[in-house]
């Protein structure tokens, strides 16, 4: 029997990481919040809907508390009166969470560079992808999302130890 | 030649060495260019600008009249033709569709009715597109009010919105505050509109129409107007512990620096004192007592 033959026990067993195995699970079952503060959220409701159907990907389901949700979609602009509560919902999340920035406003502040407007939410929370767009199309979306699922199957638990708690500077 | 107006142009500090800030003081928008002009509608202005304008037209028609009697008279003594008579210039059309609308002299019935009634309380009426405009006197605002809601000839039942205007350029006033009127049974809409000063506190039109209450909240937080006798005068826009006015014209268009503060590490405290604001409205004491 050569070694690029599978064994017979190969045939009935699958051998894989716990890690690869909880990466998986948590890339396919991501729950965001439903969350949306302007725009992109009309957007992002379009994603949910049946023409583009987020559910594919096993995120259709918009959890009404963030204490049962994985992923934080911030769909518009961030205002200096709202970043507190984004800051509150974001720490009322259980580990593992993920923040998705969507559209231009919540990246860089858009449009309004002015005294009312965060310029980024990364000023608040740490975001994990960014969309850009105006706001950005469903299918824009669905690829930041796509970039998220890689980014949760790639990420290993020692990153996450190391984000949480030797987080630099 | 210098402006005396010019905003100075403030010096840009040196490159900092550690990671790169991007720096308010020093940004284009962070320099505010006052306006010199109150563009306030009004028919007394409008006539004085038309009278003016009249003056300065004929004063260079009579300087062009004298030029031609000198020049006529040094060519008889020098014995030489006669100078062209001079021509008055034909005053050009004017170009309406560029134009905002003539204030006209008020003809509506209400404007003259509030006029008989309130007698010298109203500073100014004319109307402007078809639209009713009347101005009164900042402290008779809510007698006006009042006879234009409960009087059976105007019946003004609705205050359709509410709003200010800041104009720094002017002298004896610094905000007008307009009020917009809706008449649903009549089918009419009118302007009433007051000037203060700065500091002053116009009365509060809440007890008539219910729906000033955040209009006049919103009014005081985009421009710092207090209205008297409101039961909520508290910021209505912005967080509650903002400072400055938005809208006033002085106010740079990227804040005074409120942008600044990094709520990721909570320098401000702003989340704590929001917590311990909470916990204080459901009795909790998240204060540490302090060790003596």
């Amino acid at each position: 029997m050569g070694m690029n033959q599978p064994s017979a026990l190969e045939h009935i067993l699958i051998t894989t990481k716990v890690e690869k195995v909880m990466n998986w699970s948590r890339a396919t079952s991501v729950w965001p919040v439903t969350f949306g503060l302007a725009c992109c959220a009309i957007e992002m409701m379009a994603a949910g809907a049946s023409r583009f159907d987020f559910d594919r990907f096993g995120a259709g389901i918009f959890r009404a508390s963030p204490r049962q949700a994985d992923l934080m979609i911030i769909a518009g602009t961030v205002t200096y009166k709202m970043a507190p509560i984004i800051k509150t919902l974001y720490d009322q999340m259980p580990e593992p969470k993920w923040v998705m920035a969507m559209g231009s406003c919540a990246t860089a502040g858009g449009p309004f560079d002015s005294y009312h407007t965060i310029q980024g939410v990364d000023k608040v929370i740490p975001v994990d992808v960014y969309i850009p767009g105006c706001p950005p199309r469903p299918e824009a979306f669905i690829y930041g999302f796509l970039k998220l699922q890689d980014k949760i199957m790639t990420s290993s638990l020692a990153d996450r130890y190391k984000d949480i708690f030797e987080e630099v500077g | 030649m210098s402006e005396p107006n010019t905003p100075p142009v403030p010096e840009v500090p040196e490159a900092p060495a550690g990671p790169y800030v991007y720096d308010y003081k020093a940004a284009p928008f962070r320099q505010i260019a006052m306006p010199k002009t109150v563009p306030l509608p009004s028919r007394q202005t409008y006539l004085a600008e038309q009278k003016a304008a009249a003056e300065a037209d004929e004063a260079k028609w009579q300087k062009m009249l004298a030029d031609y009697e000198v020049a006529k008279t040094k060519a008889e003594a020098e014995g030489k033709d006669a100078p062209k008579a001079p021509v008055r210039p034909v005053p050009r059309k004017d170009d309406n569709d560029l134009k905002t609308p003539v204030p006209e002299e008020a003809k509506d019935a209400d404007l003259l009715k509030l006029q008989t009634l309130l007698g010298d309380k109203v500073e100014e009426i004319f109307e402007q597109a078809g639209e009713l405009v009347c101005q009164v006197k900042k402290e008779a605002i809510l007698e006006a009010l009042t006879l234009c809601r409960e009087d059976a000839a105007l019946k003004y039942e609705m205050l359709a919105d509410q709003s200010a205007t800041h104009y720094p350029a002017a002298k004896d006033f610094a905000f007008s505050v307009v009020y917009h009127l809706t008449s649903i049974s009549r089918r009419k809409r009118l302007r009433l509109r007051i000037l203060v000063p700065e500091g002053f506190v116009p009365e509060s039109a809440c007890p008539l129409y219910p729906s000033a209450n955040w209009m006049e909240r919103e009014i005081y937080d985009m421009l710092g107007i207090r209205f008297a006798n409101h039961p909520d005068m508290t910021r209505i826009l912005c967080p509650e512990d903002w400072e400055g006015y938005p809208l006033r014209k002085d106010y740079p268009t990227v804040g005074w620096g409120q942008r600044d503060i990094s709520f990721r590490e909570d320098r401000s405290g702003m989340l704590e004192r929001i917590a311990l604001q909470k916990a204080g409205q459901l009795g909790i004491n998240l204060k540490q007592p302090k060790a003596d």
